[in-house]
């Protein structure tokens, strides 16, 4: 396999894997050290299957997979060393405590740090002897977090950690993710169909839909690109197709454009053909998703 | 090795002491009857002493394989600093051993018994021992089709083959005169028919390991 030299945390070039029902097709990424990446899809998107290849769980069929500057799968066990994975179906082993599986991890991992892990079972609420059963689903993935929290990977990888969550738990599982990226030689891969959850703490935002990786930029882009504009067309004036809009609903003679690549001119090209600009509005990260895979799809049908 | 490897290992121990214990004091309490009881009592007894043992090697692939992907605490494990290769050999490295230990300390202990007992013949030695050495095939037939199937149906129609099949091979053995002719000598006897038993079973012990470490290998997804 090809030898990449490479400072990213992530990197995936032209990633295929085809099963009877669903094709993962030419994913490429790639996460800097440092910084953490949102992987927003719906539910059945690729996510999940991404992370498992990331993670050498599932082998690639094409492409190139590095992870902390190992080749995938093949070297990694070398990876693993430094990569705390935690996903929504992960369970622990429901007859033994959260002690046992702490004094499991520590046994494994020398720079597990024992003060560390003592102040998260007081901030997660947790107490080691408790039952891995006993455990509601909320503190079933802070203990789990806990787990590769303290054994200070150097990346992280969460698939989906947030779902199924209550807002308080949510917000403690964040805050501590914050956290973790104060120290600037970590990087965090984020999995989640909840926008919210992300761009709370992503630098960076992948949209996946379908098995494609639909975009990719920095979260301040995203928000600063995509504009929602409000249209009043006058009766005898043709709504122009402008560059950088990617959809428009129209009622009559109200429309709605919507731009992935806003930029004031864009109003004023309107307004120059007669259609007059009632409002520009900015979308959210979800808003952003939905036009994103919308536009995606209809690309991909037409 | 791989030191991960290890605490794999040791985890599976920890993991399913209770069950080898329990086993292990029915296999025990089986000898004993077969060593104190009546007629009656030590047919049940040489009946127990087996049972115990079938049933170890039909429950561990099933709790230790098959509950750690029901219960999803695989991807756990494989989140750890192993390849699926160390799990496997992690695998098959615990379960023969959480398998063999009770199995030959019952078997040293079933030996010891016959030794020290009046009534019973010490020619049933070699016949005890190649009729214990079934389970022992039965056990890595269903580890192996567990470990490489992945599903219940797999652990379930080995075990079904497997705990249909234990009789009906007691019977052919029986049936064998060159096994059963020396049943009643007051030594052991070890003749040819008795070591070509032995050594096919091993052979297709040795074989079922290396063929499921081979198709292991060659998995590309592994959760």
């Amino acid at each position: 396999m090809k030898e990449y030299a490479t400072d990213a945390a992530i990197e995936m070039h032209g990633v295929s894997k085809h099963y009877r029902y669903f094709t993962l097709d030419n994913i490429s990424l790639k996460l800097p050290r440092g910084q953490i990446m949102g992987l927003i899809g719906a539910n059945g998107a690729g996510k999940s299957t991404t992370i498992r290849i990331l993670m050498g769980l599932v082998h690639h069929d094409s492409g190139h997979v590095q992870v902390l500057g190992h080749n995938m799968p093949a070297q990694q066990v070398a990876a693993k060393w430094n990569i705390g994975f935690v996903s929504e179906d992960m369970r622990l082993y429901d007859s033994m405590t959260l002690g046992w599986h702490i004094d499991f991890i520590r046994s494994i991992y020398p720079n597990w740090d024992a003060a560390y892990a003592q102040q998260l079972l007081k901030r997660f609420g947790l107490r080691s002897e408790q039952k891995m059963k006993g455990l509601s689903h909320g503190q079933r993935v802070k203990a789990a977090l806990l787990l590769v929290l303290a054994r200070k990977p150097e990346l992280l990888v969460l698939d989906e950690p947030t779902t199924g969550l209550d807002p308080v738990a949510r917000h403690e599982v964040l805050r501590e993710l914050t956290n973790v990226m104060a120290d600037e030689g970590r990087s965090i891969l984020f999995s989640s169909h909840n926008t919210q959850d992300v761009e709370q703490i992503s630098d960076q935002i992948t949209f996946i839909d379908r098995g494609r990786i639909i975009d990719s930029m920095d979260k301040e882009r995203y928000l600063d690109r995509w504009r929602r504009l409000r249209l009043e067309v006058p009766r005898g004036v043709d709504l122009p197709a402008l560059p950088g809009i990617i959809g428009i609903r129209r009622d009559g003679s109200l429309a709605v454009a919507t731009s992935n690549a806003f930029e004031p001119e864009l109003a004023s090209a309107y307004e120059s053909t007669g259609v007059h600009v009632r409002r520009v509005e900015n979308m959210t990260l979800e808003e952003i998703f939905i036009a994103n895979v919308e536009h995606s799809r209809d690309e991909v049908e037409a | 090795m791989n030191p991960v490897i290890s605490r794999l290992i040791l985890k599976d121990w920890r993991l399913h002491r209770r069950l080898i214990i329990a086993c292990s004091l029915t296999g025990i309490g089986a000898l004993a009857l077969v060593r104190f009881g009546n007629e009656s009592a030590r047919l049940f007894g040489a009946v127990w002493f087996f049972v115990a043992l079938i049933v170890l090697g039909a429950m561990l692939p099933s709790t230790a394989i098959l509950n750690e992907r029901k219960k999803q605490t695989l991807a756990f494990l494989m989140s750890l600093p192993v390849s699926s290769l160390h799990y496997t050999i992690a695998k098959i490295t615990s379960l023969w051993t959480m398998f063999l230990l009770p199995w030959l300390a019952l078997l040293v202990a079933a030996v010891l018994f016959v030794n020290a007992s009046h009534t019973i013949p010490h020619g049933v030695i070699p016949m005890l021992i190649i009729l214990a050495m079934l389970p022992v095939l039965g056990f890595s037939l269903i580890a192996s089709a567990t470990l490489v199937g992945e599903s219940e149906g797999w652990l379930m129609g080995a075990s079904l083959l497997c705990n249909s099949s234990y009789w009906f091979v007691w019977y052919l053995l029986s049936r064998i005169p060159s096994l059963t002719d020396h049943w009643g000598d007051s030594l052991p006897v070890w003749n040819t028919a008795a070591r070509t038993v032995l050594s096919a079973e091993l052979s297709v012990i040795v074989l079922i390991v290396a063929v499921t470490l081979f198709l292991q290998s060659r998995k590309r997804d592994f959760i």
